[in-house]
């Protein structure tokens, strides 16, 4: 049951993108194109599902034994994340090349997002065994998607609506993700 | 014989003034024999006809002048007697140009009748259908489908409901109206003989609850007629002349996307096609003329007239007493479907069955702004689509998107652009959609 | 051992392992790709616009190492860069002459009558869709922008009716000549100076009642320009092929629809990204 609320809690009441405002850069960036963003979002639930699980082991086996983890948790969480990041590109580029080719810079990007590593840092902030963080992990990077891909459908209706010439492009996609994230908290309370 | 509410009608649709108090009462004239016909040669859905006659050939009423083009073409007759002086090009009112044969009708009229079936009730379906393909009989509804095709459908696909469509929805035209009002005894033959072709049971004649006269009329001949006979009265809404609507209003069938209605056993036609049929079987009279009414604002007295195909609009203005005051649109049609034409130098055909003369006054010029997503052209559609998406698909040149929200379901009628509060062009976007996905198709298939 | 010896082991111990890890899957997932691709694709003008008739300059360079697609498909770039691409890949290139797009039509807001009052989409597709468009000529340009819309470098201009190409700006992609639904817009020798201006088929006295500066076929220029121009049908139609210098031509045309253009430059202009 608290799995369960584990869950929802990740993907909807704190969403990741809409309530704590982390990952906003692919969520601006890839949400042009609907194929792009699942594309996208594959990608991230891949990275932080596997990356909660490394992070995880290393903290557990590696940096609390040595006594390390106070100061040396981002630094090598990061280095972590990024050889995977690096690893999923070389994959993707031979098994998957047009998405590779779609996805372009972004999916480097996810290194850098702040919300694998604030996935990371969070689970051992709240002190999550290895199931928890993974399905946390894995809630996390659903609930981004989730986001993203709304985002996405509204944004290729707003593409064809002509808004004034003031909000035109990121403007008025701004706007819409402040206003997607206002909707997003109607969802506070859910869980407590 | 029973006169039945419908049972059904369908979802959106429109309510524009009707303005057809104007021509109503009008019975229907004879227009005097023009000197010279300009017939078209495309007069008809399909192939445009090719001309069997020369330069000098003197022809007699009702003679052959033009045979079928294909297999989904019609042939075209002489309307009258007299020479043809010229085989040229004229404009239509689509805007097109098309062939056509230019007749000086004579003096003396010759009249060359095509034989005559009196027995028909005994006379195979085959051959009363090759009868109606050489009279030239088209859907003189507005769309000019070549009536022989209509009334062979496919084995397969049995018809048990023939519909006579009355509903005439269109503003300002009344040439139907009249038709069942002053010829309601033919139309019933016709329609008897359409029965007899398909093999059909039940006849269902549909007139919309604005005609009363009309209804009584058609109530009167078709007491006595055999079989599962009513005449169906409909709610009055815009498009409720439109095939697919009358349909589902009459029988609740819906036909199947990209269907025709013989996919649910039913054929619909239009009571002056039926006439028309009645005319080539009894009296062996080819398709040449029809009645068009020439009604508006501007014109100075609005008239049904029984024009020959062929006639230039500037004779019916000039018969109904030319233009009054200004005429600032001049449509070929309905205000609903109907083509503005630039010049009245334009003939009549089969298919056009009114003629409208606006006055400034009625008309409005209109700048168009974005969608402001308000859904009243969602409401309105009869086709249960999404003219706001779709025409904002259109505008980004996103067409197969557009294609993707059925685009090629619309029917043209109208409703969205009637209602929608920013004025956008909603038929002019579809109609160019459209046109981009045909361009598509036709590119497509000539790449292996 | 001191936090710093052991901070520095554990991290250069997992930088180690990741770049181990990296190094193994280079080796076996990598996907070999030819570097001369990306060496073309710097050589291209970057300009995307698709006139190669590839999706884009990364997909034409692409084409051009291992398909061996030719060099001088590329109108922005041009014969320098055609060159260029050739004798990286040690190639011969095919020799190329920049061209440039022109509206063959003269008939403005001024001249040419228009027949109707039109109110719908300001494009020039759906304006002929509506009972063949608002023109008296039924061959000559709306000037609704169809063609300015499409153009990537924005170098045709909509001016009292008609669209009018900046020679110096046009990178001829084409695509304008696709756009123009009555099919007026042509690719010609940017050294061309000379162009009767009118696509009209039809007859002297019928062009003259919708248009004041239409070709009236009166075949003046076929005697003059030497078998540059020559007849199709009642329109006079330059010949690309052949050098047209003669300003007679331009002087003694009855319809004033042979225009001299001012002499552009020869090189194509820099591309904007």
């Amino acid at each position: 049951m608290e799995y369960l609320l584990l869950i929802i809690s990740a993907i909807l009441v704190n969403n990741f993108v809409l309530s704590r405002f982390l990952g906003i850069c692919p969520f601006l960036g890839v949400s042009k194109k609907i194929s792009t963003a699942l594309g996208m979002s594959g990608a991230v639930i891949f990275v932080i599902t596997i990356a909660s699980a490394v992070t995880w082991c290393l903290q557990t086996y590696l940096l609390v034994p040595l006594g390390l983890d106070k100061f040396l948790q981002t630094l090598s969480f990061i280095l972590v994340i990024a050889a995977l990041v690096q690893l999923i590109d070389i994959v993707m580029k031979r098994f998957a090349p047009p998405l590779h080719a779609a996805l372009g810079i972004f999916l480097p990007l996810i290194t850098t997002n702040c919300a694998v590593l604030g996935v990371a840092v969070l689970n051992m902030k709240e002190g999550y065994g290895l199931l928890k963080s993974v399905l946390f992990g894995f809630a996390a990077a659903v609930g981004f998607s989730f986001a993203l891909l709304i985002f996405t459908g509204l944004r290729e209706k707003i593409e064809r609506a002509a808004p004034p010439r003031c909000f035109k492009g990121v403007a008025i996609s701004l706007v819409t993700a402040g206003l997607l994230s206002l909707a997003f908290m109607g969802f506070s309370g859910l869980v407590k | 014989m029973a006169t039945i509410p419908s049972p059904h009608t369908f979802r959106g649709g429109i309510h524009p003034a009707y303005n057809k108090a104007l021509a109503a009462a009008e019975p229907i004239r004879e227009l005097p024999l023009p000197a010279r016909l300009t017939v078209p040669m495309s007069q008809h859905l399909g192939a445009p006809a090719k001309p069997a006659v020369k330069v000098g050939d003197t022809v007699a009423g009702g003679q052959l002048i033009a045979e079928a083009g294909g297999f989904i073409s019609a042939p075209v007759h002489a309307p009258a007697a007299g020479k043809v002086v010229a085989l040229e090009e004229t404009l239509t009112a689509s805007g097109r140009s098309c062939a056509a044969v230019v007749i000086e009708t004579a003096s003396e009229q010759v009249w060359q009748p095509l034989p005559t079936f009196p027995e028909w009730r005994f006379t195979t379906a085959k051959q009363l259908i090759d009868h109606i393909g050489t009279a030239g009989v088209v859907g003189m509804g507005g769309a000019g489908f070549p009536t022989r095709v209509k009334l062979s459908p496919p084995s397969d696909k049995p018809i048990d409901t023939v519909i006579l469509n009355g509903a005439e929805c269109e503003p300002y035209l009344t040439a139907d109206h009249r038709m069942m009002l002053e010829h309601a005894a033919e139309i019933r033959i016709g329609a008897e003989i359409i029965r007899h072709i398909l093999g059909a049971r039940t006849l269902r004649v549909a007139i919309e609850d604005n005609k009363p006269d009309a209804i009584a009329a058609m109530e009167k001949v078709f007491q006595d007629m055999d079989g599962d006979v009513a005449v169906t009265v409909l709610h009055t809404s815009y498009p409720q002349g439109s095939e697919k609507q009358q349909i589902f209003s009459v029988t609740g069938r819906e036909v199947p996307r990209g269907g025709l209605p013989m996919d649910v056993g039913c054929v619909v036609e239009n009571v002056s096609t039926a006439f028309a049929v009645f005319d080539a079987v009894v009296n062996g009279r080819p398709l040449v003329r029809r009645v068009i009414t020439v009604t508006g604002d501007a014109i100075a007295q609005p008239a049904n007239l029984l024009a020959p195909c062929g006639t230039l609009y500037s004779d019916l203005v000039a018969a109904c007493g030319g233009v009054a005051g200004r005429a600032a649109k001049v449509i070929s049609g309905g205000p609903m479907m109907g083509f503005a034409v630039s010049s009245l130098a334009v003939p009549t055909g089969k298919t056009a069955s009114g003629l409208l003369l606006l006055s400034p006054k009625k008309i409005t010029g209109f700048t168009s702004q974005a969608c402001i997503a308000c859904g009243r052209c969602v409401d309105a559609c009869p086709m249960r689509l999404s003219p706001a998406e779709l025409s904002q698909c259109i505008e980004a040149d996103d067409i197969d998107g557009a294609e993707q929200i059925a685009l090629m379901d619309c029917i043209e009628c109208g409703s969205c652009a009637f209602v929608c509060p920013a004025r956008r062009p909603l038929v002019h976007h579809m109609r160019r959609g459209k046109a981009a996905v045909m361009a598509r198709r036709a590119a497509a298939k000539k790449t292996p | 051992m001191d936090p710093i010896t052991t901070s520095t082991l554990c991290v250069g111990g997992i930088g180690l392992a990741s770049a181990a890890a990296l190094a193994v899957a280079e080796k076996y997932l990598s996907v070999p790709q030819d570097p001369r691709i990306g060496k073309v694709t710097e050589i291209l003008p970057g300009a995307n616009c698709g006139g190669c008739g590839y999706a884009g300059c990364a997909d034409y360079a692409r084409a051009i190492v291992v398909d061996n697609a030719e060099c001088n498909l590329c109108a922005p770039g041009g014969a320098a860069c055609a060159q260029a691409i050739a004798s990286f890949l040690g190639r011969a290139a095919a020799a190329m002459e920049r061209r440039v797009a022109i509206v063959l039509c003269c008939g403005d807001d001024t001249e040419a009558l228009r027949r109707a009052a039109y109110n719908g989409i300001a494009d020039c597709a759906a304006a002929q869709a509506t009972a063949g468009g608002d023109k008296g000529c039924t061959y000559g340009c709306l000037g609704y922008g169809s063609c300015a819309r499409v153009c990537p470098v924005n170098a045709i201009r909509i001016a009292n009716g008609i669209a009018k190409v900046d020679k110096a700006l046009c990178i001829a992609c084409g695509k304008c000549v696709a756009a123009c639904p009555r099919k007026l817009i042509k690719l010609v020798p940017a050294a061309a100076e000379i162009h009767v201006l009118c696509s009209s088929k039809d007859k002297g006295p019928a062009v003259k009642k919708v248009c004041g500066t239409g070709c009236i076929g009166c075949r003046i220029c076929t005697k003059l320009a030497d078998g540059a121009i020559n007849m199709d049908g009642f329109l006079a139609v330059v010949d690309y092929a052949k050098p047209l210098t003669n300003e007679e031509t331009v002087a003694k045309c009855p319809g004033h629809c042979i225009r001299k253009d001012p002499p552009a430059s020869v090189q194509p202009p820099t591309p904007r990204s």
